[in-house]
C-alpha cells in the first residue's frame, strides 16, 4: 500500500533527508556538495548516487564551477522537487491519519 | 580545494532500507528543523540574549543621565561600554552569518548583501540627523537626549519593515513595526525617559521576533 502512494525516489532515508535539507533554504538557493555531505553525514560516494538519482527525475539541479583544486558543486532544489516533496509530504500524512 | 566530483562520476549501491510513514514523518521533521537551525542568520536563543543585552545597555545610558539637571547627556564611560557591547554583538552576528551561510549561493544571497548595505546606510541616518541639529545649535537634550535615543529605532525600523514586508517575512515585519512605535512614543518622552522607552521597545522588538521566529520555523516543519 504505501509503496503505491508514496514517490519511491523521495521514500529512501538518505534521499528524503536531501530534499528535506534543500528544502530548508529559500527557492533560488543553492547548497555547495561539501556543506551538503557535512549537514548529511553521509559518504561522498552514497550522496553523488543518490544526487544523480534526484537529478535525473528533475527534483535537484547541479552546477559545478572552476577547475581542479578551485572546483565546486552546487546542488539547488528546483521547483518540480519542492512540489514533488510537498506530495510525499501530504501522502505521510494521509497515511499518518489512516492509521 | 575540491569540493566534489561531479555528479556524472556517481557510482555505488543504493542503501536502500525501507521505512515506515511513521519513521518518514519523523526523519522529516527532525531533518527539516537541524537544516533550519542551520541555516538560520537570528538564531533564537542568540537573538532573545542580544535583546536582553540591549535593554541591559538602555538601561545604563537611562542610569547615567537620570537626574540631570540641565539635560547633558550619558557618561562617556556608559557610551564606551555601549560602543564595546555593539561591537561584541556584530562579532557574534558575523560569526553566526559567516557560519550559516558556508557553502550557501544564488541570487537570495546577493539579496541579503543588498540588505545588509540598506540596512547599514540607515543605520548612519540618525547620527547625520543628530550631527544637523547640533550643526544649527539644537539643544543637548535633543542632540544627545531625544534623537540618538529614539531616532536610530525610527530609521533602521522603518527600513527593517520594507525589507520585511518585500519577503513576506511576518515575525521581522511584526517586531520592525513594534520597533518604529515605540520610536514614536520615546519621541514625546523626553531625554531623559526616551533612553528607557526605547530600550523597552528594543527589548520587545528583539525578543518578540525570537519567539516569531520559532513559531515560524515550527508552522514550517509541520507544513
Amino acid at each position: 500500500m504505501t509503496a503505491e502512494v508514496l514517490d519511491p525516489l523521495i521514500h529512501e532515508q538518505a534521499r528524503l533527508r536531501i530534499l528535506a535539507t534543500l528544502a530548508a533554504l529559500p527557492e533560488g538557493v543553492a547548497l555547495s556538495f561539501t556543506r551538503l555531505q557535512d549537514m548529511l553525514e553521509l559518504t561522498p560516494g552514497n550522496l553523488i548516487t543518490h544526487l544523480r538519482k534526484l537529478e535525473d527525475v528533475g527534483y535537484l539541479t547541479s552546477k559545478k564551477t572552476g577547475n581542479g583544486t578551485a572546483s565546486r558543486t552546487s546542488i539547488g532544489l528546483t521547483v518540480r522537487g519542492r512540489a514533488a516533496l510537498d506530495t510525499y509530504k501530504a501522502a505521510v500524512r494521509r497515511l499518518l491519519g489512516g492509521l | 580545494m575540491n569540493d566534489t566530483p561531479d555528479l556524472e562520476q556517481a557510482a555505488t549501491a543504493d542503501s536502500g532500507g525501507a521505512l515506515d510513514p511513521r519513521e518518514a514523518a519523523r526523519l522529516l521533521e527532525q531533518t527539516s528543523r537541524e537544516a533550519r537551525r542551520q541555516f538560520s542568520l537570528t538564531p533564537p536563543l542568540v537573538t532573545a540574549v542580544m535583546g536582553l543585552v540591549i535593554l541591559a545597555a538602555y538601561v545604563a545610558l537611562w542610569l547615567s543621565v537620570l537626574g540631570q539637571h540641565p539635560y547633558s547627556g550619558p557618561n562617556l564611560g556608559v557610551i564606551a561600554l555601549v560602543y564595546v557591547t555593539v561591537a561584541v554583538g556584530s562579532a557574534v552576528g558575523v560569526k553566526v552569518y559567516q557560519r550559516a551561510r558556508a557553502g550557501v549561493s544564488g541570487s537570495a544571497v546577493a539579496l541579503g548583501a543588498a540588505e545588509g548595505v540598506a540596512l547599514l546606510v540607515s543605520i548612519g541616518g540618525s547620527p547625520v540627523i543628530q550631527g544637523a541639529l547640533h550643526y544649527y545649535g539644537a539643544s543637548s537634550a535633543l542632540v544627545y537626549g531625544v534623537i540618538p535615543a529614539a531616532g536610530p529605532l525610527i530609521v533602521v525600523g522603518t527600513t527593517l519593515v520594507g525589507m520585511a514586508a518585500s519577503k513576506a517575512d511576518w515575525p521581522q515585519f511584526g517586531a520592525a513595526l513594534a520597533v518604529v512605535a515605540g520610536g514614536g512614543v520615546a519621541l514625546f518622552m523626553g531625554p531623559i525617559n526616551a533612553w528607557l522607552v526605547a530600550g523597552i521597545a528594543l527589548f520587545v522588538g528583539v525578543v518578540g521576533y525570537a519567539a516569531g521566529t520559532v513559531w515560524r520555523d515550527r508552522a514550517a516543519v509541520r507544513a
